[in-house]
């Protein structure tokens, strides 16, 4: 893996984590406004930035497309990737 | 030891209620495990 797609797929990853902390929140607290706008603020920067990536690279979960060859298969594994 | 029969009451726990004010920017989130600064709190080295 590249360093370009390392860096795209953290970025990805640091959306997804800001995106489940702020939907914990308003699940006690459904009437904050502000929590509300910054999360579906981030909800749309996570999708946009997780079609890029999987239209360059592939799928990150099942139920997504794939280009040919079926990418899935495609190393490396999440466990094989070197984060640091 | 207390009896039961003393006047002592059982404990009780509060928990204030969070109130959102700022956020981490996603990748320091993600580094530190929350994104709510007000919920950072690392452990840290204990000197014996």
């Amino acid at each position: 893996m590249n360093r370009e797609q390392l860096c795209q797929l953290k970025e990805l990853m640091a959306l997804e984590f800001t995106a489940l902390e702020l939907h914990l929140y308003l699940d006690t607290h459904p009437t904050d406004q502000r929590a509300l706008m910054d999360y579906n603020s981030v909800v749309q920067q996570l999708t946009i930035a997780r079609q890029r990536y999987q239209e360059r690279y592939g799928p990150i979960t099942y139920g997504e497309p794939s280009a040919y060859p079926w990418q899935w298969i495609n190393e490396p594994w999440p466990w094989e990737i070197c984060y640091e | 030891m207390y009896s039961p029969n003393d006047q002592m009451r059982l404990a009780r726990a509060y928990v204030p209620f969070q109130i959102y004010s700022e956020r981490l920017n996603p990748m320091e989130g993600l580094m530190k495990g929350t994104i709510f600064p007000e919920l950072y709190f690392p452990y840290r080295e204990h000197k014996r």
